[in-house]
């Protein structure tokens, strides 16, 4: 598959449904190695885990289980993004994933920690593509 | 204009994370540069032998990844001197909208401009395109350059 990172997120928490908001919640965690391709040129000597592939980590943990009952889901939008802390060779990101409905839109909203304390806060915008009829 | 060697010297970045291929123009608050998009792109290397056209969409991050690298760019010209030993974070972002998708073969413009600069923080906004249509809008974007020595990992 096409992806910047090789780890795969292992599901911790399995989706669970706030019946008041409609909002789903997992919980996920990724190991980075220092095997990622990434870390030879981020940076050479110096290497740390770039903010775009805590992303990616976010993005994969959260299309592993999207919401229950929508269409395809595409990437629209970084609502935002905040990096807290710098990420390194065996690091374990723990990510916690809220899927909100959002009008016809779904939000994903994750914090990202290590075992150092907070590493990232980010929030993303899918939009459903058109069902084919 | 900055050439491939010249980006090269600019960036601490190196393969695969290098992502920005020629600087077209700088002016005192602003830059414009090339991204091209080939299919030797190390992401696709583990791709089976018949790709869905959808696995050859350039990965999203990766284009605000690029579009960071060129801001990079006129942030280390910008702080010239103070920026000697010193890395450029990324902070955060805001407002960024994927308008379309980038597949090989396809070239990359990015347009950065400085918003405002606190101390040792700048924000930056602009777009890409490709093939003069939208192809990233950037709200916002803040860089900070620190002591090399505040990142380094923790001791083990």
């Amino acid at each position: 598959m096409t992806g910047t990172v090789l780890a795969a997120p292992r599901p911790v928490r399995a989706p669970a449904r706030d019946e008041a908001s409609g909002a789903w919640t997992a919980g996920y965690t990724v190991a980075i190695s220092g095997d990622e391709p990434v870390f030879a040129g981020h940076y050479p000597d110096f290497p740390i885990f770039p903010g775009v592939c805590v992303m990616e980590c976010v993005r994969r943990a959260a299309e592993t289980a999207p919401p229950p009952g929508t269409g395809e889901l595409r990437l629209a939008a970084v609502e935002s993004t905040r990096f807290l802390a710098a990420v390194h060779p065996g690091d374990e990101l723990t990510i916690d994933v809220t899927w909100s409905p959002r009008g016809e839109a779904w939000r994903c909203a994750a914090k990202v920690a290590t075992d150092r304390g907070p590493a990232a806060s980010v929030r993303l915008r899918y939009r459903q593509e058109a069902t084919p009829c | 204009m900055l050439t491939a060697a010249g980006v090269r010297a600019t960036l601490p970045h190196r393969y695969p994370m290098l992502l920005v291929d020629r600087v077209l123009d700088t002016g005192d608050d602003r830059i414009r540069a090339l991204k091209a998009v080939t299919l030797n792109e190390p992401w696709y290397a583990r791709l089976g032998p018949s790709p869905a056209e959808d696995d050859l969409a350039y990965p999203d991050f990766l284009l605000i990844e690029s579009w960071t690298q060129t801001a990079g760019i006129l942030a280390t010209r910008l702080a010239g001197d103070a920026a000697e030993g010193q890395v450029m974070l990324f902070g955060s972002m805001s407002g960024i909208e994927f308008h379309r998708r980038v597949f090989p073969g396809d070239t990359v413009e990015h347009h950065a401009r400085l918003e405002r600069a606190v101390n040792d923080t700048m924000i930056f906004a602009g777009e890409s395109t490709v093939g003069g249509e939208p192809l990233l809008t950037v709200g916002q974007i803040t860089m900070a350059f620190r002591p090399g020595g505040t990142l380094a990992p923790p001791a083990s």
